[in-house]
């Protein structure tokens, strides 16, 4: 049976939340797009992300967003696959995959597809844009790492200058392609991890959250989706309030207590107890007044 | 810089020799008078300035790095005209504090600070530098407390720990009252009219270079270049070079540089193990050690260590700077579990200590340091 996972929000810096199976599916992947920036998805030939990426494109198509797709290595129609019309019609794919050197001259991505990529994230409407890119890989291999990693971080900062929206760039990246160093320079620009790994034919993701710098855009309220009941009313909070607890003193005794602390006994005893005296200062009967 | 400094703490009162020679008297020498006003009198004198002092072993001026923990460790502080290298942890959660400790540190000081990122705006980490915990902040917060000491009967009754309700409201943390070294709270922001007061100047590298349209593997010194052109200008135009010696009032420029290295630079130390270009980092580190001596600067640079691929770049990146400090943070890793480290953060490295106008060094003998942030204290604990 799964456990339900609690994010928390400040003061764990990284955590790591392994899933597998459905159970929580849509509230996962509404986290992982609550915080903006890069979404950096890890997969291998055994474990394809494929899937989770379009999981996710799906997502945030419900939530309203417009999501841009460069797609290198599929087809348009086979990455439409599955989508239903209206999610079919917020995606806007640009096909890298039918030209990818642009020998037919016509002028989809006249200055490069980075620049491309940078076009597309200098919005004339201000919902949030979604850009998913299939593959950073492809990316990768085609361009300097640097180049691709000062790209994306100037995406993702698109969406810390205007506060109004918020962009999330889902990259895919097969983990197999590339060596220890591009794949570090980009965690380390990546906001939220997910390495997808299994065993024995179930798919389980590891997603590791970096520190965000700013709240998500929408809180994820963890007492959502229990299955008990962590909220207290208003009348279940003043019958809290009005419980009188055991061995509490009445108010008299109270400010009695208080009010001598200041002045000090005026008399003393000095007592040196010997070696079998076991001496306890508390006499647990003496000062019971309920 | 450095030596001149040295200079004139250890010789005395040169000075002295210079006005007699205007002055008729029995004897040559005189006996110099106390500094009352310092207006008068040339030669040679200890340099004070707001925030610096002079190392108690070697004569050295010492500007603090913004941890009193740190501080100690360094021999007193960071040497003004060298380089401070502080190799990133691996999720970057701790080096981020420290670069932002020193640069509040200059702005409590009254230093000009000068920031450098590719990573995020220069004005947005200013604006998110950690409040100092000075003297006066504290006593109006403790006045305040008082009143509510005075009637108990009005103010909120607590209903189990009712026995601590006449005790006064103290806050227990370290409060600096010193001009050098201050504690900060990092659970808040640093008032806007300290920023305001500062002297600051950016550098922001997608704003200074144009993305590249055409993608070429050579240009990954270009933000460099830049950088250290940016850099020289500063230096320069607030006379920290010595270039205006009619400026009376000196003051000391923090740089502090981020994620050096990192491919947000442009440089591909991060990415491959054998680029076209290894030595731009190297070389970079070669000219900034060069503009920081010859100044009245101190440098902190924060480089993701662990991130570049080819072990013989960090072998001289190290060699390159003068005091170089490693983080290592234990989220994530085993270390986590080991009941030993359970009470702290991550364990601090101190990989190098520079000797200047020296033969040894000041290397402490203690080798295990442990960290741990609290949120008005990072402590730095030995012997684990």
């Amino acid at each position: 049976m799964p456990r339900p996972v609690h994010w928390s929000r400040r003061g764990r810096d990284a955590i790591r939340a392994r899933l597998s199976g459905r159970g929580q599916q849509s509230e996962m992947l509404e986290s992982l797009l609550a915080f903006g920036g890069l979404v950096l998805l890890r997969d291998s030939i055994e474990w394809e992300g494929r899937d989770f990426l379009k999981a996710l494109i799906k997502q945030s198509a419900l939530c309203g967003e417009q999501i841009h797709v460069l797609g290198c290595e599929i087809s348009e129609e086979e990455f439409r696959e599955g989508f239903d019309s209206n999610i079919n019609s917020r995606v806007v794919y640009h096909d890298l995959f039918r030209d990818p050197l642009n020998w037919s001259k016509n002028e989809a991505f006249p200055r490069g597809p980075l620049e491309a990529l940078r076009a597309m994230c200098r919005p004339t409407d201000l919902r949030p844009v979604t850009i998913a890119l299939d593959s950073l890989s492809w990316l990768l291999l085609h361009f300097p790492c640097s180049t691709v990693c000062q790209t994306l971080h100037a995406l993702c900062r698109q969406g810390d200058s205007s506060p109004v929206e918020r962009v999330n760039v889902l990259g895919l990246l097969h983990e197999e392609l590339h060596a220890a160093g591009p794949l570090g320079a980009l965690s380390s620009l990546a906001q939220i991890e997910v390495t997808l790994d299994g065993t024995m034919g179930r798919t389980s993701a590891h997603i590791l959250y970096r520190k965000p710098r700013h709240r998500p855009a929408h809180q994820v309220d963890p007492t959502a989706h229990l299955t008990f009941n962590l909220r207290l009313s208003k009348k279940e909070r003043e019958t809290r309030d009005s419980l009188t607890l055991p061995f509490q003193f009445s108010s008299e005794k109270q400010q009695a207590l208080l009010c001598s602390e200041p002045s000090q006994a005026s008399s003393h005893i000095f007592y040196e107890p010997d070696a079998y005296d076991d001496l306890d200062p508390e006499d647990p009967d003496d000062d019971l007044d309920i | 810089m450095a030596a001149a400094a040295t200079c004139g703490a250890g010789a005395g009162s040169p000075g002295s020799v210079a006005a007699a020679v205007d002055r008729s008297s029995a004897t040559s020498f005189q006996r110099k008078g106390p500094r009352a006003g310092g207006a008068d009198g040339g030669g040679p004198r200890l340099v004070s300035i707001a925030g610096t002092r002079p190392s108690v072993r070697n004569g050295q001026l010492l500007v603090s790095t913004g941890l009193p923990a740190l501080d100690q460790l360094l021999g007193g502080g960071l040497a003004v005209g060298t380089v401070l290298l502080i190799e990133e942890d691996k999720y970057n959660i701790y080096s981020p504090l420290l670069f932002k400790y020193f640069l509040a540190e200059g702005i409590v000081s009254g230093h000009t600070l000068l920031v450098a990122s590719a990573r995020e705006h220069p004005a947005g980490i200013l604006q998110e530098l950690p409040a100092p915990l000075l003297d006066d902040s504290y006593e109006k917060e403790f006045d305040e407390d008082g009143c509510n000491h005075k009637t108990p009967d009005s103010s909120m009754k607590m209903k189990i720990a009712w026995r601590y309700q006449l005790l006064p409201k103290m806050e227990a943390g370290p409060v600096s009252s010193s001009r050098f070294g201050h504690y900060y709270d990092t659970s808040k922001k640093i008032p806007q009219e300290l920023l305001r007061t500062a002297k600051w100047h950016g550098f922001f590298l997608p704003e200074r270079i144009s993305p590249p349209l055409t993608v070429e593997p050579c240009h990954l010194t270009h933000g460099y270049m830049k950088l250290l052109e940016f850099i020289k200008k500063i230096v320069s135009e607030e006379g920290v070079d010595g270039s205006h010696p009619q400026k009376k009032t000196k003051n000391i420029l923090r740089i502090g540089i981020q994620s050096l290295g990192s491919p947000l630079w442009g440089d591909d130390a991060c990415c491959a193990e054998a680029c076209d270009d290894s030595h731009s980092l190297t070389k970079f580190l070669y000219v900034l050690r060069g503009l920081v001596r010859a100044s009245l600067s101190a440098c902190l640079v924060t480089v993701p260590a662990h991130l570049i691929q080819n072990k013989a770049i960090t072998a001289r990146v190290t060699s390159l700077s003068d005091t170089v400090v490693g983080l290592e943070s234990f989220v994530g890793s085993e270390r986590e579990t080991n009941p030993l480290y359970k009470d702290y953060h991550g364990l601090i490295h101190i990989r190098q200590i520079p000797r200047l106008n020296n033969l040894i060094c000041d290397e402490s003998d203690v080798k295990d340091l442990a960290f741990k942030l609290k949120r008005k204290l990072f402590t730095i604990e030995t012997g684990l």
